[in-house]
């Protein structure tokens, strides 16, 4: 017990240091194990993540809070899993010189101070959502469609900031410039091809009014996020 | 007017490029050190290859043929368990290692036109390596197409993220080539970057000539050699039948 303690106050005062993408902080953490960086960036992003996800589903009420409490964060390492491989190979391909332990190490820093800055916004988003007309109110539908914009809002800003600290550190790491930042845009661009899909198999998040609540939908791995974008604007269109 | 301003701007000469040095794989020559620098330093493999220094073809070429085998099942599952999970990963080895031995003889010629003086066997290699390299980003991305294989009904969606990433991939592999090919002290790579643009073509038109390699042939057949078609043709038509059928599914 006093050792969880001692490890817990451990996490929680690197936090003001990992928020400010400190060298000396991010320095010590790349020369540790995975294990090392595991044990300190999977609670902050279980807590961060957890809470804003809780924060989304709130609206339809606690079991929708608790489901999306729970995938948020799942979204979250699953798409780190998926890309694990793929990024530590752009690493080393594209000569940035960075390994591919410290890439898993690089992009779960990255997600940690991103859920940081998420689970700082949640008390704010568990207000908004506390204070939501009723599902069944005329104004249900606008305040889903602004409760949506929020999220969206707030996930990019958070996603940019983070992803901007990572940006530093991977310049600083690689043997040259050019290549920090195209291993940055190449991690980028992947994470967020594979996130937007891994978000699209694990919706609902939020519940749109008048569907049921569930953990998963039914037609989860009946299409992807990409073919849904490409017939909207064909619907659009045509 | 200042009179002390110089007639003339002083341009100080730019400094000389550092002379190119040659790496080799260093360590223990085991397979996977050089699968390591194979990723890394992939012209230090190609430097050892080159004078000899004990680095063999054969684990280089196994992990190519074993890397594109995965590939071609993860592609070939995308219907579930048919015969396409060993037809696919069949025709994806056959197809490339064909595509890259109809390109050799145009590569070695290109690389003497560009004023290359290496053997045809270190031309072989740098092909090889670059196949290698190809192939094990594909394995890279092996998970990404799971999870789009297993998410998704749409055969014309999957053939083209597939054909992106093969591409994404190729794209690396052929960067390696260029950079060898000046490392080597080619004069005029131009004509390097025009073999890559063909290879890229004779790799794109292959799936089209083995098709079908993701979903099943309406008429049920292993190879539609018959029926000739060129590869910007046949998508066109997978897209427009893709379309049919959102419309058809919009409607009920």
């Amino acid at each position: 017990m006093p050792r969880l303690l001692s490890r817990l106050t451990e996490i929680f005062s690197s936090i003001p240091a990992l928020c400010r993408g400190d060298h000396a902080l991010i320095d010590h953490w790349m020369r540790q194990s995975p294990v090392f960086i595991l044990c300190r960036t999977l609670p902050l992003i279980i807590l961060g993540c957890g809470s804003y996800g809780l924060s989304m589903g709130l609206w339809r009420g606690w079991e929708m809070a608790s489901y999306a409490g729970i995938k948020f964060p799942l979204v979250v390492i699953a798409t780190l899993a998926v890309n694990a491989l793929i990024n530590g190979m752009f690493a080393m391909v594209l000569g940035s010189g960075i390994t591919m332990r410290q890439s898993i190490q690089f992009l779960f820093t990255a997600f940690a101070i991103f859920a940081l800055i998420l689970g700082a916004l949640s008390p704010i988003t568990i207000g908004m959502a506390l204070q939501g007309p009723l599902e069944e109110g005329p104004d249900a539908r606008t305040f889903h469609s602004i409760t949506l914009l929020t999220h969206v809002f707030m996930i990019s800003y958070a996603g940019i900031v983070s992803h901007s600290m990572l940006l530093g550190a991977l310049k600083k790491y690689a043997h040259t410039k050019i290549a920090g930042i195209q291993t940055f845009f190449a991690w980028l661009v992947g994470n967020l091809f594979v996130g937007a899909q891994i978000g699209w198999i694990a919706r609902p998040f939020f519940g749109s009014p008048g569907n049921d609540i569930q953990f998963l939908r039914d037609d989860k791995f009946s299409s992807s996020f990409y073919e849904s974008v490409f017939n909207s604007f064909q619907n659009i269109l045509f | 007017m200042h009179p002390e301003e110089p007639k003339y701007r002083y341009n100080p000469q730019p400094e000389p490029e550092k002379p190119y040095v040659k790496t080799f794989i260093e360590g223990e020559n085991s397979f996977s050190n050089t699968i390591s620098h194979l990723l890394k330093k992939p012209l230090s493999v190609i430097h050892s290859i080159d004078e000899n220094k004990g680095v063999r073809w054969m684990p280089i070429f196994v992990m190519t043929i074993l890397s594109l085998t995965l590939f071609g099942f993860i592609v070939g599952s995308f219907r579930g368990a048919t015969e396409q999970m060993w037809l696919a990963p069949l025709k994806i080895v056959g197809g490339v290692l064909f595509s890259s031995l109809i390109c050799l003889p145009s590569l070695y010629i290109f690389c003497c036109v560009g004023g290359l003086d290496k053997k045809f066997s270190t031309i072989l290699g740098i092909q090889s390596c670059t196949m290698a390299i190809t192939s094990l980003l594909l394995i890279g991305f092996s998970p990404v197409i799971w999870l789009f294989s297993s998410s998704s009904d749409s055969l014309s969606f999957f053939g083209f993220l597939c054909i992106a990433i093969w591409l994404v991939c190729l794209f690396m592999g052929l960067k390696f080539l260029t950079k060898t090919g000046k490392a080597f002290g080619m004069t005029h790579t131009k004509h390097l970057y025009l073999w890559a643009g063909i290879f890229t073509l004779v790799t794109l038109q292959m799936p089209t000539t083995l098709r079908p390699i993701i979903g099943q042939s309406e008429k049920g057949k292993i190879l539609e050699l018959d029926e000739k078609k060129f590869f910007l043709q046949h998508w066109t038509e997978e897209l427009s039948k893709q379309q049919d059928r959102n419309r058809e599914d919009s409607m009920y």
